[in-house]
């Protein structure tokens, strides 16, 4: 006895070889097989993401983010199912299609035409709970809007909503909701409902074109089966170079309820995206009776088209209408893209987008996630809260090209030899003070007159007392001098002591001088009353304060490149 | 073979009462993951405190409409009590002595809306819907908003600006709180 023979018998099913198939091959047939195929890509590369997905608010993004740029071959899987899911509604079309114009749906075979829409609108429910899972700008917001649609369906849209989100917003309920759908309930319908479609299309045996009805039937293995499984290997090819070529599934920067983002459905939800538009004010008979009008034609072709014979001519009405339905579907898609492409202002804040993208990536790659959520995944860029708080609080009155400059420029290499000689020679010149009111008065600082060589040991003292390591001692030795001859009628060095016609130099350019200066800048050790700038210790703790110290002694020693490696806050 | 049954009444019987245990038993299994699942659908499972949310220095409040984050300073997300949640974006401005907010979420389906200072008028990205500048209200009738930004509360408080975040329903003309 064969193992093939043994097998058959204790499955109780007769050998593949007698099922046969009516009018013969057709590579017609084999549409369903690669719809086959690609749902089993589905299944593995869903499989394999499902191992990496965490869904929750804080970390969503960021796990798909990192299976996209971390995981080796990651993007790959990412792209396979992302296009998957395209490639499965073109093929899920064709089959639909194809089946038709081949007049498949008629009496006995309502039921397989009836559970394959509804393996269609499942399908499209995959993809409606697949996009907002990775919580990015693209899918949270195509989420909000799909969301927002079925809200508005009369007298339950609410209740919807409600279900939908797990309670009366967007939180962590919802993604575990839209994952639990994606993962558990969805694939669980499918297959039941692909079982029934598969068990009856072969019960009622293949539908073949008219002129082709008379023909024998012929076993289905090898002549169908080659077909079916080259099929097969096509939409998976053709699915893996378009997953290649384009480089993956993209991933927005993540979820932000406060940034305006250009949300649009995927591709083949975009001709419902053009109706509305066109629609305007009787949008909502747009978004959501134009979809149910269509499946209820679809549901309801059999029903309408019962015709006893095949006869195309016989049945043009129908099939003129569903052209019609095709053609419109298309039209709209392609109306919709063109109108997008020919927007620039759209063009340019797509690229910002992108851009934002790359930026939250590579920061995601460089330094990982904050546990406090993906949108933190900026705040880990250097000294991200001293610039934040530098930015807010310090650059209108400090930076170069500010129009409400009031003070000296604040630059890198503020505090450096460079800089301080150049105080020396003209304090009250446009870069250091000549923005003050103070620099036009007669209380202002007098340029430094000493030779060079005294002048370069006076800026050295100076520059000794910002914490710099890298002083020459010889130097400040005798710069003390000529701080004793040039500097003492105004200015002391010690500790704490201030005069009353200039500010203390004690510590002058440290982090702890920084901190204190602008904490209170009209402190007697400082300004005192000739201070313009105002006091920050109200508005700033004294650690927020620090950290701008931090950031003005690192740009002791920074270069503009250094600052601009620090990228965009 | 029902010709056959010697007694029908026992076999009608018998197949009520096996319909009749088959699905009080589906019932039974599926009842207490049903309520599970709609649990959270009853109750507000994400809260922040309803207080005025402090927004950033009066002085951000100037003559042209500025975008402020809403961070609320907690939020409990079901399990979760987080920090410094992102709730959305206002504008704010000063006109006169008054200080002015406008929700960022359009009133048509929650996107967030963008001001284009160069028109200059708020745009939504989604669908196109469009708003005065002046008053927040709709000026193109072609966007499908039903009606303008959701005006929120805001005061001054020891130089901060302290700013009540509302969410309205969505799509409808009249404004009601969500």
């Amino acid at each position: 006895v064969s193992a093939r023979a043994w097998l058959s018998e204790r499955l109780g099913r007769a050998d593949r070889a007698t099922a046969s198939v009516r009018g013969g091959p057709s590579w017609a047939y084999a549409l369903g097989w690669a719809i086959v195929a690609l749902l089993l890509v589905q299944a593995l590369t869903g499989a394999a993401l499902a191992a990496f997905y965490a869904p929750t608010v804080t970390d969503a993004w960021a796990s798909v983010a990192y299976v996209q740029d971390q995981m080796p071959g990651g993007w790959l899987v990412r792209g396979l199912h992302h296009h998957g899911a395209s490639a499965i509604v073109i093929v899920a079309g064709l089959h639909l299609v194809q089946t038709a114009l081949f007049g498949a749906y008629r009496r006995p075979r309502e039921l397989v035409w009836w559970i394959g829409i509804l393996l269609l609108l499942l399908v499209f429910a995959f993809a409606i709970t697949g996009f907002v899972l990775r919580w990015d700008q693209a899918g949270y917001w195509a989420n909000k809007v799909e969301v927002g649609i079925v809200a508005g369906t009369p007298v339950v849209g609410g209740a919807i909503e409600r279900l939908l989100l797990g309670g009366n917003d967007y939180g962590n309920l919802t993604l575990t909701r839209f994952y639990a759908l994606h993962v558990v309930v969805l694939p669980g319908l499918f297959l039941l409902a692909a079982f029934g479609h598969v068990v009856l299309a072969r019960r009622h045996g293949a539908t073949p074109r008219r002129d082709r009805r008379g023909a024998t039937p012929i076993p289905r293995w090898p002549r169908q089966t080659a077909r079916d499984v080259i099929a097969m290997a096509a939409a998976f090819s053709a699915l893996l170079a378009y997953s290649f070529v384009a480089g993956g599934a993209d991933l927005m920067a993540p979820a932000d309820p406060s940034q305006a983002y250009d949300a649009r459905p995927l591709w083949y939800f975009r001709w419902l995206f053009e109706l509305r538009e066109l629609a305007g004010a009787a949008e909502l008979v747009a978004a959501l009776t134009t979809p149910a009008l269509g499946a209820g034609l679809l549901l309801a072709l059999p029903v309408l088209d019962r015709q006893p014979e095949l006869y195309p001519r016989r049945r043009r009405i129908w099939l003129g209408v569903f052209a019609g339905m095709v053609t419109t579907i298309v039209g709209l898609t392609v109306a919709s893209f063109a109108r997008d492409a020919s927007d620039d202002a759209l063009t340019e804040r797509r690229h910002a987008a992108a851009q934002r993208a790359s930026r939250a990536r590579a920061l995601a790659v460089a330094n990982g996630v904050p546990a406090t959520g993906a949108q933190d995944v900026f705040t880990t860029v250097p000294m991200y809260r001293a610039r934040t708080l530098y930015a807010q609080y310090c650059q209108s009155c400090h930076a170069a090209d500010s129009p409400d400059r009031e003070g000296p420029i604040i630059a890198p290499g503020h505090g450096d030899r460079g800089w301080l000689r150049g105080f020396l020679a003209a304090p009250s010149s446009d870069p250091y003070w000549g923005k003050t009111k103070l620099a036009k008065t007669e209380n202002a600082m007098a340029p430094v007159e000493l030779p060079d060589a005294e002048l370069d040991d006076l800026v050295e003292l100076l520059y000794a007392e910002s914490g710099a390591t890298d002083v020459d001692a010889g130097k400040v030795a005798r710069g003390k001098a000529a701080f004793e001859s040039a500097c003492t009628d105004c200015h002391s060095l010690a500790e704490g002591v201030a005069s009353d016609s200039g500010p203390g130099l004690a510590r002058l350019g440290s982090r702890d001088w920084y901190t204190s200066v602008i904490g209170n800048p009209t402190s007697p050790v400082h300004m005192g009353d000739f201070a313009e700038m105002p006091r920050f210790d109200r508005e700033l703790t004294i650690v927020d304060r620090d950290l701008i110290a931090g950031f003005l002694v690192w740009l002791r020693t920074a270069t503009p490149a250094d600052l601009a490696a620090l990228g965009p806050l | 073979m029902a010709d056959d049954d010697p007694d029908p009444a026992r076999r009608k019987f018998l197949r009520l009462a096996t319909c009749g245990v088959g699905g009080a038993l589906g019932v039974a299994a599926a009842a207490p993951a049903l309520s599970l699942i709609i649990a959270p659908a009853r109750r507000d499972t994400v809260t922040s405190p309803s207080e005025p949310i402090d927004v950033g220095p009066a002085e951000r409040a100037g003559q042209v409409w500025q975008r402020v984050d809403v961070i609320a300073p907690v939020v409990r997300d079901a399990w979760v009590s987080a920090q410094g949640v992102v709730l959305g974006a206002a504008y704010v401005r000063r006109a006169g002595e008054q200080v002015q907010a406008l929700s960022a979420v359009c009133p048509h389906l929650g996107c967030a809306v963008g001001f284009d200072a160069a028109r200059p008028a708020f745009l939504c990205p989604c669908h196109d819907s469009r708003f005065s500048a002046a008053s927040g209200e709709v000026i193109d009738r072609a966007g499908p908003a039903k009606r303008g930004l959701d005006p929120l509360p805001i005061e001054v408080k020891d130089g901060r600006l302290r700013l009540t975040w509302i969410r309205y329903k969505l799509d409808t003309a009249a404004r009601e709180p969500a």
